[in-house]
């Protein structure tokens, strides 16, 4: 997964998606070896896309699409607590496969990571979880400078299955990256 | 701690609550130095107690009063959670401060550990999220046999801060009752 150097050839920004990146979403949505780790299966078809984009991206808390040159080549969501748990949010976050190894996810949780706090006042906590055989996307949270905690054993089910799962956060008082 | 009296850990039991707790309730759930660090403001009279005991204690999945003679000293609670996090459940535990010191909640929750696995048998990890400062529940996870895992920097807001948690875990596989 990882790639010979560091460098992207572009401009990473993040911005809400819409229904017309139904396209480019499917190239991300529908590959397995982005979706291993995920909840989800890859889709199959379309019309599951347009009703996902419908009705939970366009509702989230916080969801950008992860554009490179302007268009959509991944997702990174932020998830929102309440009451007690509002100083807490999760982060998420997707990469087509053909640009894994460049560091783009890492940039793009840094730019989430310098906006978020501003944005959720009562966030104090960002965090991020990761399946311990996952050690690409470990690798994105520890350069984006999150503090690895701890694993949690058994911690939730993927795909029927129980999985170990590494802890990562970052507090609003961590030095900037 | 508490005062020199002869406990006998057999005569500890766990039963469902009744509104005729109202009363010893109050006695624990009514002090300051119970309810530090758990979730619960300090309850202030018995309206609120009978209110809590009906439409949270009766209803859950698992909450039961820790007994002595049938007289309810302390809480107890698992709670499971659903979907693809049905293999976890959180414990949580109070014990009125005059019995403190005599291994009761920790008799209490491995009782409660021993009927949560076969009431829920979806759950393979049960895990307990202690404050930080809070070293005499700490203790009790570890005398049960929870190991702990890491340290939850700013993990929730509680009495007016947010607080650092220590995550600790038990796997059904490692209980020994």
């Amino acid at each position: 997964m990882e790639g010979g150097g560091n460098e992207f050839t572009g401009e990473i920004t993040l911005r809400p998606l819409e229904l017309s990146d139904i396209d480019d979403f499917m190239v991300w949505a529908t590959d397995e070896k982005v979706t291993r780790f995920c909840s989800w299966e890859p889709y199959t078809n379309k019309e599951d896309a347009i009703n996902f984009i419908n009705t939970k991206v366009i509702s989230h808390p916080w969801f950008r699409a992860i554009c490179l040159n302007g268009q959509p080549i991944g997702a990174i969501s932020v998830t929102k607590n309440s009451g007690n748990d509002r100083c807490r949010g999760e982060l998420g976050y997707v990469l087509g496969s053909k640009y894994w190894g460049r560091g783009i996810a890492t940039k793009a949780v840094k730019q989430v990571a310098n906006t978020i706090f501003a944005e959720w006042p009562h966030l104090e906590r960002l965090e991020a979880i990761v399946d311990v055989e996952n050690p690409g996307s470990q690798r994105v949270l520890e350069k984006a400078g999150f503090q690895r905690e701890g694993v949690l054993r058994k911690y939730m089910l993927l795909k029927g299955r129980t999985r170990d799962l590494v802890m990562f956060s970052l507090l609003s008082s961590d030095p900037k990256s | 701690m508490s005062k020199e009296m002869e406990i006998n850990l057999s005569k500890i039991t766990l039963r469902p609550y009744k509104i005729s707790d109202v009363d010893d309730f109050l006695m624990y759930g009514g002090n300051e130095k119970v309810t530090r660090f758990t979730r619960w403001n300090t309850f202030t009279s018995k309206q609120e107690v009978v209110s809590y005991i009906n439409d949270y204690c009766i209803p859950h999945p698992y909450c039961r009063s820790i007994c002595i003679d049938n007289r309810s000293i302390g809480f107890v609670i698992i709670m499971p959670r659903s979907g693809d996090d049905r293999c976890r459940a959180d414990v949580g535990y109070a014990l009125a401060a005059e019995y403190w010191g005599h291994g009761i909640t920790t008799r209490a929750v491995k009782m409660a550990i021993s009927e949560g696995l076969k009431e829920f048998p979806d759950v393979v990890r049960f895990q307990g999220l202690v404050e930080l400062e809070n070293k005499a529940s700490q203790r009790v996870l570890e005398k049960v046999g929870f190991l702990k895992e890491c340290v939850l920097r700013k993990y929730s807001f509680n009495k007016g801060e947010t607080r650092d948690m220590v995550m600790y875990s038990l796997l059904s596989t490692d209980f020994m009752p």
